[in-house]
C-alpha cells in the first residue's frame, strides 16, 4: 500500500539524521578496526509503517474488545477504516485541506465506512453495506458524502458514484487536535454520533440503527 | 520516534482530559496497515492502471521488533498468535479461492498462526471483528494449513505482510525479525 520509494527513502533519512550526532562526540577519526567507509543501513524489501497510520473504529465502541471479553454476542453495527494525518504545526482547514474541495477525511486510501445493519443518518436511510465516506469542508459546515467507488485511493473521488449527502455544522474546539480522529460518541445502544476532529474543528454525524 | 509518539499520545490524552468528557482514541503503538492483491490496488484504480480485479486484502497491526527476540520468546512457539497486534488480523477475499486444497468462499475471515521454529500452522477462522487471539475458537476454523519457515537476510523491524503473484495464483508473504512464511492462495 505504500510506495516503495518510501522504503528506500527512510534509511537515507535515518542516515542523514544520525550523521550530525556522530561528530559532536569527537570521534571523527576512525580507529583501525573501523572502516572509514560509511555504510548505509540496508534498504528494506518490506514496507515501512505509514506516516499517517491506519486505524479502525467500531460502533459499538471497541467492539472487538467487547467481543473478546464476552460482553456482546450481537454482530457489530458499523465500522470505519481511515488513516490519521497529523497537524504538525500546519493550519488544516482552509489551509492544507481546502474549502469547497473534496477531501478524503483522512489520508492514503479513501475512508471506508461499513454499515452491518440498516442505518438512519439525519433522517435518510442507509442500506447495509460498505461505502466510501468523504467530505467537502467549508468554514461553517461540512458536506459528508457516501460514495460507492470502493477500494480507491483518497486523492480523487468519482462524483458519478455519489449516493447520499449529509450536511453537518462545524464546531470549534478549544484546543488544537494533533491527529485527525474519528470516534463514536455513544448516545444509546443503537445510536451514536460519528465525530470527526482535527485541528480546532469538530463535526458530528448522528447515526442510528 | 517512540518518545515522540508517546509524547503526542500523552499530549492528546492531556488535552482531551480537559476538553472532552469521553476519551478519544490515541494513536496505536502498533499501527494498522493494509495490503492488497493486486499490490497498491487503490492507487492503480484511481490511475486507471489496474489490470486485474481486486482479489484480496489483509488488515493487520504492525508490532515492532525494538531489539527484542520475537519468535520463540515474545511470540511463543506452539501457541495461537494473532499475527500482528491489537485486533485480530482480517483477510478478505473478493472471489472464491483455495487454500491448502480447501475451497474458501469470498468474504471476511480472521487469520491466525501457530508459530514454530520450522513450520507455521496458518488458521483461517470465521469469527471476525475480534481482538487478538484471546477468544480463539477452533470450532470456527475454516481450515488449517502448514507452511515452512524461511529465513530472511535482513532483520525486518516492523511486521510486514504483502501479496505476490505465484504460478498458481497469489501468495501472502508474512515477515518479521528474520522469519518469513509464504501462504499459497490458489485462484
Amino acid at each position: 500500500m505504500k510506495k516503495f520509494l518510501l522504503a528506500t527513502l527512510v534509511p537515507v533519512l535515518f542516515f542523514s539524521c544520525n550523521e550530525p550526532e556522530k561528530n559532536p562526540a569527537g570521534n571523527d577519526t576512525p580507529s583501525k578496526s573501523q572502516s572509514p567507509v560509511k555504510v548505509l543501513p540496508p534498504v528494506t524489501h518490506y514496507t515501512v509503517p505509514d506516516r499517517s497510520p491506519m486505524d479502525m473504529v467500531y460502533f459499538p465502541n471497541d467492539y472487538p474488545l467487547l467481543k473478546m471479553a464476552g460482553k456482546t454476542s450481537a454482530p457489530p453495527l458499523m465500522r470505519i477504516i481511515y488513516s490519521r494525518p497529523q497537524k504538525q504545526g500546519r493550519q488544516i482547514f482552509g489551509g492544507l485541506v481546502k474549502y469547497d474541495v473534496s477531501w478524503r477525511l483522512g489520508a492514503n486510501e479513501a475512508t471506508e465506512i461499513e454499515f452491518f445493519s440498516t442505518a438512519t443518518v439525519l433522517g435518510k436511510t442507509v442500506k447495509p453495506g460498505r461505502y466510501i465516506l468523504y467530505c467537502i469542508p467549508q468554514e461553517t459546515k461540512w458536506t459528508l458524502v457516501l460514495n460507492s467507488n470502493l477500494y480507491s485511493w483518497g486523492l480523487e473521488q468519482n462524483r458519478k458514484r455519489d449516493l447520499i449527502q449529509f450536511e453537518v455544522p462545524v464546531e470549534k474546539t478549544n484546543l488544537a487536535i494533533e491527529y485527525f480522529t474519528i470516534a463514536c460518541e455513544k448516545r444509546s445502544d443503537k445510536s451514536t454520533e460519528l465525530v470527526f476532529l482535527w485541528d480546532d474543528v469538530k463535526s458530528k454525524l448522528p447515526v442510528s440503527f | 520516534m517512540r518518545k515522540t509518539s508517546v509524547l503526542i499520545c500523552l499530549l492528546i490524552s492531556f488535552l482531551f482530559g480537559f476538553s472532552q468528557s469521553s476519551k478519544l482514541p490515541e494513536v496505536d503503538k502498533s499501527p494498522m496497515d493494509v495490503s492488497y492483491y493486486p499490490n497498491n490496488f487503490p492507487i492503480l484504480k484511481i490511475q486507471n492502471k489496474a489490470t486485474e480485479p481486486l482479489i484480496a486484502r489483509v488488515f493487520y497491526s504492525r508490532p515492532q521488533k525494538q531489539g527484542r527476540k520475537i519468535f520463540g520468546e515474545l511470540v511463543e512457539y506452539g501457541k495461537v498468535w494473532r499475527l500482528g497486534a491489537n485486533e485480530a488480523t482480517e483477510i478478505e477475499f473478493y472471489k472464491d479461492v483455495k487454500i491448502g486444497g480447501k475451497k474458501v468462499l469470498k468474504g471476511r475471515y480472521t487469520l491466525y498462526a501457530i508459530v514454530n521454529e520450522d513450520v507455521w500452522t496458518m488458521i483461517l477462522n470465521k469469527d471476525t471483528d475480534t481482538w487478538g487471539a484471546f477468544k480463539y475458537d477452533s470450532k470456527k476454523d475454516m481450515l488449517r494449513t502448514d507452511v515452512p519457515v524461511q529465513k530472511t537476510d535482513e532483520v525486518v523491524e516492523s511486521m510486514s505482510m504483502m501479496f505476490e503473484k505465484s504460478a498458481t495464483g497469489i501468495s501472502l508473504i508474512i515477515a518479521w525479525e528474520q522469519v518469513k512464511v509464504t501462504l499459497p492462495i490458489t485462484l
